[in-house]
């Protein structure tokens, strides 16, 4: 049997590794990406049987899709993010500080998220991760490749940090002490470790596109 | 000029054929970057570089393609969850006592910015220039999302852009 990291596509295959998946210890982590044992699952010939059921959660009514034509002053500031590096990548310098600038005020828009919690966090992860499946059956069902790209990428994207933020939940400080956090600038992709890693195991990058996040200063 | 010449520093090996070839002296600088008021773009620098550390780029880029309704309507659910998650990280870092969760938390505000604004590329917005991101850009103008919007900000793109009514 083969198990699949979904999050890097790693492939533990048991017919070359001394030990079945099963009795892997769960501190067990994927060798490429150290996302945890709980990320893989058994590859698989065919696609799941829910796909119609994935498919089906695609429709969305017409009163939801015409209230999610407003963008919330968060997606205005991710938007803006998203075209200051477009023009960043033009070599256009000072379009991009600009829309720098409406990101930032965009931000600053946002109302405060007063109950936050990592507990909460978490589950709005999880949240987030069971919209993946009916969204990717809208951009194949359009051939919208681009789009299918993204969703891969945010999908891994978001499981590493519902890993990483329920792996704090339950070791506390204790997870992230005298190790370093980096942040693939590409993608977005988290890695706790000393050093990035080679290649980002998401988008595949090299190590420089990683930065370090830093304490309070 | 249709094309102009830019120069990757990272991958540049300063072999420096791209002065020899240069008819106008625009690669030859003391910053590195090449200058786009002389640079005719003939590519010879291109061309010439043993690196591959310099490219052409186009002056004006093709319209992107059209996105489905029905695309943009999932990808703005996900992007307005994703927001809610930023902003959850955010004062959760803000708020933060223990330097781990501080670092954590802003890891993940910074990694779901950093997708989210990849998601809403891939609803219409793919490139600063494009239909998308003009009409919002003249609906600021028009219509200031807020009493405090920067509007000269707008204003100062919409310039640049070459945006008009």
């Amino acid at each position: 049997m083969k198990y699949i990291c979904q999050v890097c596509g790693y492939v533990y295959d048991e017919a070359s590794e001394a030990c079945p998946f099963d009795q892997l210890p769960d501190s067990w982590q994927c060798p490429w990406c150290k996302a945890p044992k709980t990320q893989f699952k058994p590859e698989q010939d065919e696609a799941p049987a829910d796909a119609a059921a994935d498919l089906a959660g695609a429709d969305i009514g017409a009163d939801d899709a015409d209230s999610l034509k407003q963008l919330s002053p968060g997606q205005l500031a991710a938007l803006c993010t998203n075209l200051a590096r477009g023009c960043e990548k033009q070599y256009k310098a000072e379009e991009s500080k600009l829309f720098a600038e409406l990101a930032a005020y965009f931000t600053a828009a946002v109302p405060p998220a007063e109950d936050a919690s990592v507990e909460a966090l978490a589950e709005q992860l999880q949240d987030e991760i069971s919209l993946y499946p009916a969204t990717r059956a809208a951009a194949d069902a359009a051939g919208d490749r681009g789009a299918a790209r993204a969703l891969v990428w945010g999908e891994k994207v978001s499981r590493m940090l519902s890993s990483l933020v329920t792996r704090y939940l339950e070791e506390g400080e204790a997870m992230l002490e005298g190790t370093e956090i980096w942040i693939c600038t590409a993608c977005g992709f988290v890695y706790i470790g000393e050093t990035p890693p080679e290649l980002c195991p998401v988008c595949k990058v090299p190590s420089w596109k990683f930065e370090k996040i830093e304490g309070r200063r | 000029m249709e094309k102009f010449a830019v120069r990757n520093v990272r991958l540049c090996t300063k072999d420096c054929l791209c002065l020899f070839v240069c008819p106008t002296g625009a690669t030859d600088t003391e910053n590195s970057v090449i200058d786009t008021d002389k640079c005719i773009g003939c590519g010879a620098c291109a061309e010439a570089c043993p690196s591959a550390a310099i490219s052409m780029v186009p002056t004006i880029y093709p319209i992107p393609l059209p996105k489905e309704d029905s695309v943009v309507t999932a990808m703005n659910r996900l992007s307005a969850k994703k927001a809610e998650e930023e902003a959850a990280a955010g004062k959760l870092a803000e708020t933060a006592d223990r330097d781990g969760l501080y670092r954590l938390m802003k890891a993940v505000e910074r990694s779901i910015r950093l997708s989210n604004a990849d998601v809403l590329r891939e609803s219409g917005y793919l490139l600063p220039q494009g239909d998308e991101a003009v009409r919002l850009l003249k609906d600021w103008l028009w219509n200031p999302p807020a009493a405090d919007f920067p509007k000269e900000t707008a204003e100062k793109l919409a310039e640049l852009m070459g945006v008009k009514d």
